[in-house]
């Protein structure tokens, strides 16, 4: 008999895939039956999701619980870093279902069963503790989003979608190859393969060669956008239907990022090395190269795009230091910093789009004084906006100081150019919010304004920015709703990782006036 | 008594954000009662700063929001002396500016946001001044950027508002990257950010290292507007103009003074050295540029960057309690200044070019009496506000034998006098200059009221009433900085400071006389106002954003373009098996699912093989 919260967290699993299977198949279904239907299976798991992870943090251990039997075998089960992500995820999915709900397109109940679905296994990629179901959920996720991208897509769907099917699935194989060597040297049968046992079978294992990590670092590093194989992913998030990119960007990707702690982190030694050198500078690159690449965009979904690749570095940074240090606080620092980082940026995604729907253009040189039609599309996009180059009161705050703060103990230079991203994300996003609310109106805004006259933004669209910033500033405000539930895990990863520099890495630089 | 008495700070932390929550969230259309609520807000807190401020001992309170790993995220209080006094200055000064702002700004549409932006901006400088450790600080820091930010675009459709807005925030974030490796470096050296702690370990210590103080230094740099980050300063001045006054000339600014004074412990000699030196060479030098502007709030704005300067030079010197009675007398006076100068715009109808004003002091009598006297604290006349604190750093800078930082400040004493007499020559004496002028009124009630409570109450009296009249327990910084420099008639200070009032003060009233309508050293020598005027270092900013930083991104952005996104990874993904077979001959250029399928399972077969084998 499987225990209360276990069957809580497989209903917020499948009932968005059972409720998008029927959509798809009744394609004929009335429009109020579907749209009700669908808001259903966008909002069971938003309620469902942030009380798992209030029941979780009541408990106090570090093992996976709330287990049970689900679909396809694979064992459902949470974890101290996967209960906030799917906490987060499910409000992103609710969030996108309001969008999507309120879009006009064809097939509309095949546009929202799709979603779903792809809902539904990004649900699964942090409802399940087994290594082989978080892999295959993640490709369940993955197929609708190609299919919509391809198909609802905006300009240039066809070169993105391809070409971010290729990445990811080169990516994903990479990944693949890399955690089945891991699951078999950890002695561990396909059916036992939980997270927590691959890590503790690999503590015993013989020494792993860092080609394996390079799999597993380097095939989840394309599918969380790691530089250098990041091109996919701003291309892929543009040319998206807006729902989404902001399930894909928001939660999908933090696939890679999950399972290089999970997999990569505590099971084999990514960050000791030459390995870990290559990905310490592909993580600088992140921050820099990337914040330099966003600072040249002249396009506003384009920039935040790009900015959703740029963020990823603090984050990259984080689960290295912790390698590198064997101190807990970057990681708990990245993973918050992913929970935060899902919110700030599918909101903005969403008000890029709402932008978009009136000014007809994402082109930032056509834009501007948008703040005085729409005064309030224009204070979220800079609550937003300020959510996402960490001001505090928003998550993001605590995730990029926890960052910057683990790397204490690392060279000063190193500390400032991370450090930097302060600046050079404040440069392009300040940037967009000016040139595109602040000033005169723009002539083109004008001569549009003229031709279809523009509202601000609609009730549905605020609530689900609200809901979405709201989210952000409960854990700006109490960090505790997620770091109670990371800290016990982020420590055991930690233990393990320093277990697997087999070779014990450089001490630390020894520090003065330490008492 | 302290556990008590922290529920009371609570309520002056909170209280704010309550009240910018409510207005921005249901009072955006209704703004008298927006801006009704605020004022409230804020003489609610004065009140209970004053009830603070008339108490005793150290009040402390703390609680771990969440931890990372090791580190601890804390909040806490921590109000000894020093933020004693800071809280009353802050809290009282921006009272009776948000009273000033119900009139000034009775005709603006967006007042709901108006108002919910400045009780944000007191819910984050109160937290600066209440603030128990490091990390606290640098949330609170950010969020005074951030009001800052949303008060400078006030006027958002403007384009100059918007630029404005924009720099300030960045370059304030440019001082806080060093502040935030500042407080890393804390943390790694002494494993904890709690100020009493880290008093204790600075205690202990033998040296503390340069690079500390340095970077801490950064964040006041960026916030204070100190050289060479206070390019943003006169910028703000796009804001309205009770914006200006509290937070731009009053308190903000003077927070990093404030952060200076707390961390005091934490500076090494050489940051002293350079904070006293920069600081002197600023004050002499924004002082002189003052003269060369002809907007009212700009030439305030670079009296404000040389007080800022002085406060600077004070804590360099090593005297952090002289720092914060300046700030507090500058505070008084300053603010007076510029609402009174908010007062005189107001009155001309939007007229801030002082060459086209001119014989106000008949039509606004109240704002005239105010605004001169006011001058008169800042010129440092004796026993007004301004001449305590401000001879009593000059004078201390004699004493310690620090010569050439003393001649600057001297020089900046002079360069005070003068513009300050520029000044009223400019607006309050002659006839009028321009049609606006000439048809000013005198400004309502809410707004000349906070002018006679501050500019005659408190820049004339407020050293005075320190000095003599209250109690020494509540006030034991201003007594300690008074208890360790002495006065008397034949001090250098006053001998320079009275000097200069008569040179400068009076000879710019005459100078300034000569010509009508134009500026007279304008007319005089066109080079000297025009070297004065001209903005050396935004042209070595704008040279920087046009020709290196946006180059450089757009040269890396091609290189990703090229490099990455068309070579290595076609190379990659579809090179290897272009040059292995013929098969790419067909599959390669078409574009077909079923050619990428098979590029991929090779390519990874490749990859794989690649990095297994080595």
């Amino acid at each position: 008999m499987d225990t209360f919260p276990a069957t809580l967290l497989q209903i917020t699993v499948t009932a968005p895939i059972l409720i998008g299977l029927v959509l798809i198949a009744g394609r004929s279904l009335p429009r109020s039956f579907a749209s009700g239907f669908a808001l259903g299976g966008f909002a069971l798991p938003a309620v469902l999701a942030p009380w798992l992870l209030v029941l979780w943090s009541s408990e106090s251990t570090t093992v996976a619980q709330f287990q049970s039997t689900g679909l396809w075998g694979f064992n459902f089960g949470l974890n101290g870093l996967s209960a906030p992500l799917l906490a987060m995820t499910a409000i992103v999915g609710l969030a996108a279902g309001i969008k999507a709900l309120t879009q006009e397109v064809e097939s509309r109940n095949t546009y929202l069963g799709l979603i779903l679905f792809m809902l539904g296994g990004t649900l699964g990629v942090f409802g399940t503790n087994h290594i082989i179901g978080f892999y295959f959920f993640h490709e369940f996720a993955l197929i609708p989003t190609f299919i919509l991208t391809l198909f609802w897509g905006g300009e240039g769907r066809r070169p993105a979608a391809m070409q971010m099917a290729i990445y990811l699935t080169v990516g994903a194989m990479a990944s693949l190859a890399g955690i089945l060597i891991a699951i078999e040297a950890s002695g561990m049968g396909f059916a036992q393969a939980n997270f927590g046992d691959v890590a503790h079978g690999l503590q015993s294992a013989n020494h792993i060669p860092a080609a394996v990590g390079a799999l597993v670092l380097f095939g989840l590093g394309t599918l969380a956008s790691l530089f250098p194989f990041h091109s996919w992913a701003a291309p892929g998030y543009s040319a998206a239907p807006t729902p989404v990119s902001m399930i894909h960007a928001g939660a999908l990707k933090k696939f890679g990022l999950y399972g290089i702690i999970l997999v990569g982190l505590s099971s084999l030694d990514i960050t000791g090395g030459r390995l870990g050198d290559w990905f310490l500078w592909m993580a600088v690159a992140n921050v820099v190269i990337v914040g330099f690449i966003c600072i040249a965009q002249r396009d506003l979904k384009q920039l935040v795009s790009w900015s959703s690749v740029a963020h990823m570095g603090p984050i990259f940074i984080g689960i290295w230091v912790c390698g590198k240090s064997g101190k807990a606080d970057g990681l708990d620092a990245a993973a918050f910093l992913m929970v935060a980082h899902g919110l700030s940026c599918a909101a903005l995604f969403l008000l890029a789009n709402a932008v978009r729907t009136r000014a007809g253009t994402y082109r930032l040189d056509a834009l501007g004084g948008m703040a005085s039609r729409a005064p309030i599309l224009a204070a979220l996009f800079i609550a937003a906006t300020m959510a996402s180059i960490g001001l505090p009161g928003f998550g993001n705050f605590w995730g990029e100081i926890g960052v910057f703060l683990s790397l204490r103990d690392q060279s000063l230079w190193l500390q400032a150019i991370i450090a930097s991203s302060v600046v050079i994300s404040a440069v392009y996003a300040l940037r967009a919010v000016a040139a595109t609310f602040f000033g005169p109106a723009s002539e083109s805004l004008e001569k549009r304004f003229a031709s279809a006259p523009f509202g601000d933004l609609g009730w549905a669209e605020r609530t689900a920015v609200g809901l979405l910033l709201l989210a952000s500033m409960a854990i700006g405000f109490k960090p505790a709703l997620v770091t109670k539930s990371t800290n016990e895990v982020t420590k055991l990863v930690t233990t393990y990782s320093q277990h697997n520099a087999k070779a014990p890495a450089k001490a630390v630089p020894a520090q003065p006036v330490k008492r | 008594m302290p556990s008590d008495l922290s529920s009371l700070v609570h309520w002056i932390l909170f209280l704010p954000l309550g009240a910018a929550a409510i207005s921005a969230l249901f009072l955006r259309k209704q703004g008298t009662l927006a801006a009704w609520l605020s004022t409230g807000t804020a003489f609610a807190i004065a009140g209970l700063s004053l009830k603070l401020l008339s108490q005793d001992g150290i009040v402390t309170w703390h609680t771990e929001l969440a931890k990372f790993g090791g580190i601890s995220l804390g909040f806490g209080y921590l109000i000894d002396a020093h933020a004693r006094l800071m809280l009353f200055v802050v809290s009282f000064v921006a009272a009776w500016i948000h009273l000033f702002s119900v009139g000034y700004m009775k005709e603006d549409a967006a007042r709901g946001r108006f108002f919910a932006g400045l009780s944000i901006f007191m819910f984050s400088i109160l937290g600066i001044v209440v603030a128990d450790n490091l990390l606290m600080t640098f949330i609170f820091w950010e969020l005074v950027g951030f009001s800052s930010y949303m008060l400078i675009a006030h006027y958002f459709d403007k384009d100059f508002a918007a630029a404005a807005s924009k720099k300030a925030f960045i370059t304030n974030r440019i001082g806080d990257l060093g502040f935030i490796l500042g407080i890393a470096m804390c943390l790694s050296l002494y494993g904890t950010l709690d100020f009493v702690a880290l008093k204790d370990h600075a205690a202990a210590a033998k040296t503390i290292p340069v690079a500390v103080g340095a970077l801490l230094m950064c964040g006041f740099l960026g916030k204070s507007a100190q050289f060479p980050l206070h390019v943003w300063l006169t910028d703000a001045m796009a804001g309205p103009t009770p914006v200006s006054a509290l937070i731009h000339a009053a308190t903000m600014v003077a927070a990093g003074v404030y952060f200076m004074a707390r961390v005091s412990f934490l500076l090494a000699p050489e940051v002293l050295s350079f904070i006293a030196i920069s600081g002197a060479g600023m004050a002499a030098l924004a002082g002189l540029c003052a003269l060369a502007q002809t907007d009212i709030k700009k030439s305030l704005a670079y009296s404000t960057l040389a007080h800022l300067g002085i406060m600077g030079c004070a804590i360099g010197l090593g005297h952090p309690a002289l720092a914060l009675m300046h700030m507090a007398m500058h505070a008084f006076f300053k603010a007076t200044l510029f609402l009174g100068a908010g007062s005189v715009i107001h009155g001309c109808h939007h007229e801030q070019d002082m060459l086209k004003m001119g014989g106000l002091l008949k039509k606004m009598p109240v704002t005239a009496a105010t605004f001169i006297a006011a001058t008169l604290s800042n010129c440092a006349v004796p026993f007004l506000a301004g001449w305590y604190s401000k001879d009593a750093i000059i004078e201390a800078s004699f004493h310690d034998g620090k010569f050439a930082i003393f001649a600057f400040l001297a020089l900046a004493a002079l360069a005070t006098c003068l513009y300050s007499g520029r000044m009223i020559r400019l607006v309050f004496l002659g006839e009028a200059n321009s049609e606006d002028a000439s048809h000013a009124h005198e400004s309502p009630w809410t707004m000349t009221l906070p002018l006679v409570v501050l500019g005659l109450v408190f820049s004339v009296g407020g050293g005075f009433a320190a000095h003599v009249l209250i109690p020494a327990s509540s006030l034991q910084p201003i007594e300690h900085a008074l208890g360790e420099v002495s006065f008397h008639l034949a001090a250098p200070s006053t001998i320079v400071g009275l000097l200069s009032l008569v040179l400068g003060f009076f000879g710019a009233l005459k100078f300034y006389g000569t010509v009508r309508g134009a500026d007279a050293l304008q007319a005089l020598s066109p080079r000297t106002y025009h070297l004065l005027e001209h903005r050396w270092m935004d042209g070595v900013y704008r040279w920087y954003i046009d020709s290196v930083q946006r180059r450089l991104a757009e040269f890396i952005a091609f290189l990703d373009l090229l490099v990455i996104n068309g070579f290595a990874v076609r190379w990659l993904g579809g090179g290897i098996p272009a040059v292995l077979g013929y098969l790419t001959g067909r599959t390669f250029h078409r574009g077909q699912t079923r050619g990428y399928a098979l590029w991929i399972v090779l390519g990874s077969l490749f990859l794989a093989w690649f990095l297994l084998a080595r």
